[in-house]
């Protein structure tokens, strides 16, 4: 059995390390706000030119968090379709804590549309649904 | 191409032997400004010959608490390993190939950098 003990460090890097599915997956994210956008279900990678052939000096880059209707997926097995997933991207991510934040509010953002649609077609018809509770 | 794409994909050494399979991707935040972010670009990928996939990291942070579950969780990841993306050759099939002579990585996630 190999041990880890026994294996080298890798080469120091000068940025910042996280490991995607243990730091990024399912942390939620908060607008500037602190409002709640999502969670991020997945990364969205850029792809190599050529998979059969990887060029060491161009490795993936993130491009996006991506979040979607992921829950069933998750009990019976499969994969979500691309399509399916609303982007956020990468550049307006400003800190990768707890949680992840973004830049931008949340209303603006594609990812907060089915809490927006709720709000503006179920939530403000219920008598009282329009103003804080007093 | 996303993560998902990676994660649970096997491993196989330029020989053919198999390493174990993806269970995590480590990412480098130390690219050039990227709006509010550096760019960020993968860095290896977490190997294990055992686990489907990595629960809460045990293996690679170093937390021993609570003992029983950290025992049993750094035991069911056991013989993990971190392999860099300079050392992977191929991502065809769904299946990942490491360039001949690849070296085998500790997967202990010490953080660096600022």
């Amino acid at each position: 059995m190999r041990n880890d003990r026994e294996l080298p460090a890798p080469p120091p890097v000068a940025g910042r390390v996280l490991d995607a599915d243990l730091e990024l997956l399912d942390r939620q994210i908060l607008d500037p706000d602190g409002v709640p956008i999502s969670a991020v279900d997945d990364l969205e990678l850029s792809t190599p030119a050529d998979l059969a052939r990887l060029d060491p000096q161009h490795p993936p880059v993130v491009q996006a968090l991506l979040t979607g209707p992921i829950l069933m997926t998750r009990i019976f097995g499969g994969r979500l379709p691309e399509s399916r997933f609303i982007r956020i991207p990468w550049s307006i991510v400003t800190r990768v804590g707890t949680v992840v934040s973004v830049g931008a509010a949340a209303d603006s953002l594609d990812a907060s549309w089915t809490e927006r649609w709720m709000r503006d077609h179920v939530i403000s018809r219920i008598p009282g649904g329009r103003h804080d509770p007093e | 191409m996303i993560l998902s794409d990676l994660l649970g994909s096997p491993v196989l050494t330029a020989d053919g032997e198999r390493v174990g399979q993806v269970v995590d991707a480590r990412l480098a935040l130390d690219g050039p400004p990227d709006g509010f972010m550096v760019r960020t670009r993968v860095y290896g990928l977490v190997v294990s010959p055992h686990a489907h996939r990595s629960f809460a990291g045990y293996e690679r942070t170093g937390v021993d608490a609570p003992a029983l579950i950290a025992r049993f969780l750094s035991w069911r990841a056991r013989g993990s390993v971190l392999v860099l993306w300079t050392d992977l050759a191929s991502f065809t099939d769904d299946v990942v190939r490491l360039r001949p002579g690849a070296r085998l990585y500790s997967p202990r996630l010490e953080h660096s950098g600022p």
